[in-house]
């Protein structure tokens, strides 16, 4: 008897759960999704994220919230997303190789792997820049190459924080080019990057295109080398390494959408449905070329190709740094 | 004169209704602060965060600043009525303010005490405008190993003066220094005395921790005091008559004086100026026997001080971003969370905001005068709710306030162990302000070291071979060396050592 009712109610729980799965996946969603930024609001990630999500919503049928979840370089706001419940109404922004490199520092100490995000859509790939005070004595990548041959370890370049895509691309050129060290100071963001380049505490910078284009329009700065093969349409007039005959320098902050481990599968295909659509309006390109940001749509097998080749080289990259410091 | 038409512009932004109604919002919350004796402007302010969490930067900040200075004045109000201060800046005018208000001369005292700090804060709003643009253009020169050497400089002068003893206000300073440490490395990006818990990755909040220290502290030491005796006032006669107007109209321009300079230093703190001001009065009278008989210049001082120097508080904060009080540090938090870094290049980046905040400064000033003269006895009126329920609601509003920064029941919890904490450590006499500010530039402090050593590949010589940061660093040394050996004048010590 007690059997029977056992087995009668496990029977009531499972059709249950299969009847409110199927029901669940028809009708995604039933309320408003939350997109996390793991920066504050204000940043790069957070003005992509909120120009999509305004459009995002119309066609999904319910809000899209952007929701900030910035501090200690977007751990915090990775964390939290590796914790949430895998049912598509919370979603966030991983920011290669940021996200990979937190993972790979055994400093650290993340509880989350790459393997607890499942990858929806990527929107954004803002290649790395060399750029310089207009006065600066260098003019091109080879007059800072040459100085920093003739004087290693003394010219001060500043990244936007360790291990981010910027540190990365130092070492990458210190790679390409043995014996051209670099003095590298570690920096919060791109605006203390401008204060101390501008203030002569540091000499060179490396960071994102989109951060600087206002500032190499209006002749403060200058751009050295755009880190990509082809040309930025925002600086049609920086060389790119890859022109230059330094095709491994290849770096870039790259901006997508993803979810925590165990999202169903048709919900993941929806979601990267509904953020294509959105980024491909007229109003989406439009306003994120304002911002200055370039635009880059990947999704399924090609997203989480790429997500798995930018995890493998800032892994190179990673034990690189730390190898370095040990000496 | 460049700044003309910047604040001319700031004006502009701040006349929209909009700001308007933030900055008459944030005075009229700042004068309910000052007037609710468990509830200083430093707990208050940071209470009142999360209410403006839904308004754009320029708006929230308005009404923050508003807050603050918003509590100078009604402060008064406590001080005179029932001999307990509003908040610590208003210590003195109980001497006179109360004896005024026993001889029934309340009103007269709340009068002169409005229209002082309405010139104080006026005039030092001015001297803010002048002073500020140029010094921060200055500081924009300032690289890594400047700003650390004037932060350590901030938190020595904090150290030396804030307190009765120099060796508490140390002990006070590292801790700061220490908690500020909880959470992820600024340059490694390491968790530090997280022990796994995720909530200590991004650190203790500023504002959970001033809550505790100040707000809940405050009321545990408020419930221990005996009720007070509230005197009734008429408040028909608020304006001085002439005779009183001359004795107050020097004690105000000097008041203004004594103010304005005092807030330029950081870590003097509201009290010391106020102080000074009072003892300044007392020396050049011809009839020094009438202070603390009801003598109306010993409202008349300190009330425009504290208003003076509230706002060119503002100069160091603006210009150099280093606070120079727990409420202005506060202040700072809310900055922060608004992605707004205050020092140089807020002045460059963004003057709109800058200089929208600072006109707003000129017309918060203006609707506190309203606010304090015509209904001044509405807000006596508050003073007759027993403290019993006010202490209830404040408490509520503390949890919710805490709650409501990141709906983060761990910030609650944060801030009831730092009320305990606060409490034990007011019992001990051990200053507060020390480690709040410790706290909340203690980040910036170890930030701008290791920048400055990364910027030398490690080399120390770095802070004694500029000029500049060699200057800073002196300084400090000497303001540390000369509260060791009691240097400094007599009544900045003697002066209450809570802020």
């Amino acid at each position: 008897m007690l059997k029977l009712l056992v087995k009668s109610v496990t029977l009531t729980i499972a059709v249950l759960t299969l009847t409110g799965g199927t029901a669940f996946a028809q009708s995604f969603p039933t309320r408003p999704v939350e997109l996390m930024v793991a920066y504050p609001a204000g940043g790069s990630t957070d003005i992509g994220a909120r120009i999509v999500a305004s459009i995002a919503e119309k066609i999904l049928g319910q809000p899209m919230v952007v929701v900030n979840k910035g501090g200690a370089g977007g751990q915090v706001g990775w964390t939290d997303m590796a914790r949430r419940r895998p049912d598509g109404y919370f979603i966030g922004y991983i920011n290669l190789p940021a996200t990979n490199t937190v993972v790979l520092d055994p400093e650290r100490k993340a509880i989350f792997n790459v393997d607890d995000f499942v990858p929806i859509i990527n929107q954004v790939l803002d290649p790395g820049v060399i750029w310089v005070r207009a006065d600066s004595p260098y003019k091109t990548l080879g007059d800072l190459i040459d100085a920093a041959k003739k004087a290693p370890g003394t010219i001060r370049a500043a990244t936007t924080g360790i291990l981010s895509d910027d540190h990365l691309a130092i070492l990458m050129v210190e790679e390409a080019v043995p014996g051209a060290t670099l003095r590298i100071v570690h920096l919060v963001g791109s605006a203390a990057q401008f204060k101390e380049i501008m203030g002569g505490n540091v000499d060179v910078a490396f960071d994102n295109v989109g951060s600087i284009v206002p500032r190499v329009r209006s002749g403060e700065v200058r751009a050295l080398v755009v880190l990509d093969h082809e040309r930025s349409k925002f600086l049609p007039d920086v060389p790119t390494t890859k022109e230059l005959g330094y095709p491994t320098v290849i770096s870039s902050s790259t901006r997508g959408i993803a979810g925590p481990k165990g999202i169903p599968a048709a919900v993941v295909k929806q979601l990267a449905d509904v953020l294509k659509k959105a980024m491909q309006d007229p109003d989406h390109v439009q306003k994120m070329d304002t911002a200055g940001l370039a635009v880059k749509i990947m999704t399924g097998d090609e997203y989480a190709r790429y997500y798995k080749e930018t995890h493998d080289k800032a892994k190179k990259y990673t034990e690189w740094a730390k190898k370095m410091e040990q000496k | 004169m460049d700044s003309l038409p910047h604040l001319l512009a700031g004006f502009a932004a701040a006349l929209s209704p909009a700001n308007l109604a933030y900055a008459f919002a944030g005075c009229v919350f700042g004068t309910l602060i000052g007037v609710l004796p468990g509830l200083g402007p430093a707990a208050g302010t940071a209470i009142l965060i999360p209410i403006t969490f839904k308004l754009d930067p320029t708006g929230a900040i308005i009404m923050l600043a508003a807050i603050y200075y918003g509590a100078m004045y009604g402060g008064t109000i406590t001080s005179v009525l029932i001999n307990v201060p509003g908040e610590a800046a208003s210590v003195i005018t109980c001497i006179d303010g109360h004896q005024m208000a026993k001889q029934g001369r309340g009103g007269t005292a709340l009068g002169i005490a409005a229209i002082g700090s309405f010139i104080g804060g006026m005039a030092a709003t001015i001297a803010l405008v002048l002073v500020a643009p140029p010094l921060a253009k200055f500081a924009l020169s300032f690289g890594p190993p400047e700003f650390f050497a004037l932060m350590l400089l901030g938190l020595c002068l904090v150290s030396g003066l804030a307190g009765r003893s120099l060796s508490a206000a140390l002990m006070m300073t590292a801790l700061g220094l220490l908690i500020s440490m909880i959470g992820i490395d600024p340059v490694r990006g390491a968790p530090r005395f997280a022990f796994g818990i995720a909530d200590l990755y991004d650190g203790l909040g500023i504002v959970p921790v001033v809550m505790g220290l100040y707000g809940i502290a405050e009321i545990l030491i408020t419930v221990e005091r005996p009720v007070q005796e509230i005197i009734r006032t008429k408040f028909s006669g608020l304006l001085p008559s002439r005779d009183e107007w001359h004795r107050s109209w020097g004690a105000i321009a000097r008041g203004t004086g004594i103010g304005f300079f005092l807030g330029l230093i950081p870590g003097i703190g509201s009290i010391v100026p106020t102080f000074m001001a009072y003892i300044a009065e007392k020396r050049i009278s011809k009839t020094p026997e009438r202070f603390g008989k009801g003598a109306i210049e010993g409202v008349a001082a300190p009330e425009t001080a504290n208003n003076a120097y509230a706002n060119a508080a503002m100069v160091p904060f603006l210009t150099l971003g280093i606070p120079s009080s727990p409420t202005i540090a506060v202040l700072m938090g809310a900055f922060i969370i608004n992605g707004l870094t205050p020092g140089p290049f807020l002045f460059q980046e963004r003057p709109d905001l800058v200089w929208t905040v600072i006109a707003s400064f000129f017309i918060g000033n203006l609707i506190l005068l309203i606010l304090n003269l015509p209904l001044v006895g509405l807000w006596a009126k508050i003073l007759h709710v027993p403290f019993k329920y006010l202490a209830v609601g404040i408490l509520l509003l503390c949890i919710m306030g805490a709650y409501s920064l990141q709906q983060s029941a761990f910030d609650v919890w944060v801030m009831i162990l730092c009320g305990v904490v606060g409490y034990l450590l007011r019992k001990l006499d051990l200053p507060l302000a020390p480690l709040v500010l410790g706290l909340i530039l203690g980040p910036a402090l170890e930030k701008s070291m290791r920048t400055s050593l990364e910027m030398s590949a490690g080399d120390f010589s770095i802070f004694v071979t500029r000029p500049l940061c060699l200057g800073l660093l002196i300084a400090a040394g000497v303001v540390v060396v000369g509260a060791a050996f009691k240097l400094a004048p007599r009544q900045l010590r003697d002066s209450e050592a809570q802020v």
